[in-house]
């Protein structure tokens, strides 16, 4: 384990800054961990040693600090373009796709400062939330290979969580971000719907993708956030509302807020252990002043219905033509998800978006007027193995497993609402349990503050996992 | 319901000119039908005005006022 690698993004950020190291020695630490944890959790499809060394070079040579993430080197799920570099979204299809644009996230962190050495592993098409992938090999939990990193962002959590990346970007249709981060023992947020530009990102769902990014804290994701947020003209779905100093909110002091853990549907089904471990971390804000209530949601099964189908009819939509013309060359799940949403009828994916406004609305009106903040199992049950979750090679149940996955984070996706995941303990596997805040529209703030609050008094997020050791 | 997978499968053969890839695909596509009884559940909750371009205003509407 090298330290310097061992540092969180605002602790390397800082070191530059304060000329205590150089950007290339944080790339070369990096690229130490790599070597030694890759080959076991698979999380890299490319990387650019020459170009990564010759723009830590320019960082060290820069004068002044050209930005907050100056001389901080990146690697992100291997979905966001850049012009002129192959982007294979995992896929075999796009394995050799070169882009001639570059994604606004990631062309924003490049203006704060950071620079890309490599694309990451992810779930074909960011399509599945386990991080099996038949393309490049699934990507293994830098805890045990054994288990699932979640997905679909699965390189970004573990390659994060295995101490050779700061911080990545990923996406977030369903849970991408929030479910690598919980399997993986990092933290990760999913912003409001509109919040982050999505031009260059790989699209999967018109309604449901979102940017954000999956880091060591929720200070690393702050600084991350506020980087990347903001209206993108290239994307006019993106929302023309001001940026807050994220990381100025983070006081320490959640005293007075108001969180509620949802006694409605995300507890169906959950494990003791991971129960127990939620309600726990709930007892440290608590501790910090915060006022925790348990609250039973409005709606969750008209929720749960129209959010399972949003997506999946446009993602069905956006793949039909290599659904037609190349079926063979999408994992057999995959195809079989992607056919069998074709036959849901277009008056059911009008009904879901036509509720979704009234839904929110109503919604928002009846659980924030109690709470700010609603907490839940980021996974409501213990991680599962890669083998028990193999959507092509399992034994019976495991689609069940494989769906179970997921179905507390595909709410917050459909009522577009910002939602966080932190590493709040241990299952009794060793793996990590991830605690999940939600808080009405644009207040990520509020997210991170509860979240950094929540890691001054605890350690689980800076713990290693076995993959780190030397 | 019994007649489900062989309809949606011809209505996706017709409509989107594609035909099952696999006996996965025919699988899941004959599990369609709990997401059927889940809409029927739902029945009667939409309503007349309720339209899609809602939603990005009922984001901005549910925001903290002082975020």
């Amino acid at each position: 384990m090298t330290d310097l690698a061992a540092l969180s993004l605002a602790e390397a950020a800082s070191a530059l800054r304060a000329g205590t190291t150089t950007s290339r020695k944080l790339l070369d630490a990096c690229r130490a961990n790599r070597a030694r944890a890759n080959p076991e959790v698979n999380a890299v499809i490319w990387t650019d040693d020459a170009g990564a060394e010759a723009a830590a070079e320019a960082a060290d040579r820069a004068p002044a600090p050209g930005g907050p993430l100056h001389g901080i080197p990146l690697a992100h799920k291997d979905m966001f373009y850049m012009a002129g570099r192959a982007c294979s979204c995992g896929s075999a299809i796009r394995r050799d796709f070169v882009p001639d644009v570059t994604a606004t996230a990631i062309a924003r962190l490049g203006a704060a400062g950071a620079y890309v050495w490599g694309g990451l592993n992810m779930a074909e098409f960011a399509l599945n939330p386990t991080g099996h992938n038949r393309h490049f090999g699934d990507c293994r939990n830098p805890w045990n290979p054994d288990f699932i990193t979640g997905g679909s962002s699965s390189g970004s959590g573990a390659s994060v969580a295995a101490r050779f990346n700061y911080a990545a970007l990923g996406s977030d249709t369903g849970g991408s971000i929030r479910l690598p981060a919980s399997a993986c023992g990092v933290t990760g947020i999913k912003p409001t719907q509109t919040r982050v530009s999505r031009f260059g990102a790989m699209p999967l769902s018109f309604s449901c993708d979102n940017v954000g990014p999956l880091a060591r804290t929720a200070r690393d994701c702050a600084i991350l956030l506020r980087a990347i947020a903001g209206h993108d003209p290239k994307d006019p779905t993106s929302a023309d509302l001001p940026v807050p100093d994220y990381e100025a909110a983070l006081t320490g002091d959640p005293r007075g807020v108001r969180i509620g853990l949802a006694e409605t549907y995300f507890l169906d089904g959950a494990d003791a252990a991971v129960v127990a471990a939620v309600e726990a971390a709930l007892a440290v804000l608590a501790g910090r002043g915060a006022i925790v209530t348990r609250i039973k949601l409005p709606l969750m099964d008209a929720v749960a219905a129209y959010g399972g189908i949003v997506s999946r009819v446009e993602a069905s939509t956006i793949h039909a033509r290599w659904l037609r013309e190349r079926p063979g060359d999408y994992a057999t799940h995959l195809s079989a998800r992607l056919y069998a949403g074709l036959g849901i009828p277009a008056p059911y994916y009008i009904e879901a978006l036509g509720r979704r406004g009234p839904i929110l609305r109503q919604f928002g009106a009846e659980v924030f007027g109690q709470v700010d903040l609603v907490a839940t199992p980021t996974i409501r049950t213990v991680l599962p193995t890669r083998a028990a979750t193999d959507m092509d090679s399992g034994p019976p149940g495991t689609e069940t497993r494989f769906m179970a996955v997921s179905a507390n984070t595909r709410p917050f996706n459909y009522l577009g609402l910002p939602a966080i995941s932190l590493p709040c303990g241990f299952d009794p596997n060793g793996l990590p349990i991830g605690l999940q805040l939600a808080a009405r529209p644009f207040a990520e703030a509020r997210l991170l503050a509860a979240a950094d609050a929540y890691q001054r008094d605890t350690d689980w997020h800076a713990r290693l996992p076995p993959v780190t050791a030397p | 319901m019994d007649d489900l997978l062989p309809a949606t499968e011809a209505a996706i053969l017709r409509w989107h000119g594609i035909a099952a890839p696999n006996d996965a695909a025919s699988r899941l596509t004959a599990e369609l039908a709990p997401l059927i009884a889940a809409f029927a559940a739902l029945r009667g909750t939409q309503g007349f005005e309720d339209e899609p371009a809602s939603f990005e205003a009922a984001l901005r509407a549910t925001m903290d006022p002082a975020p």
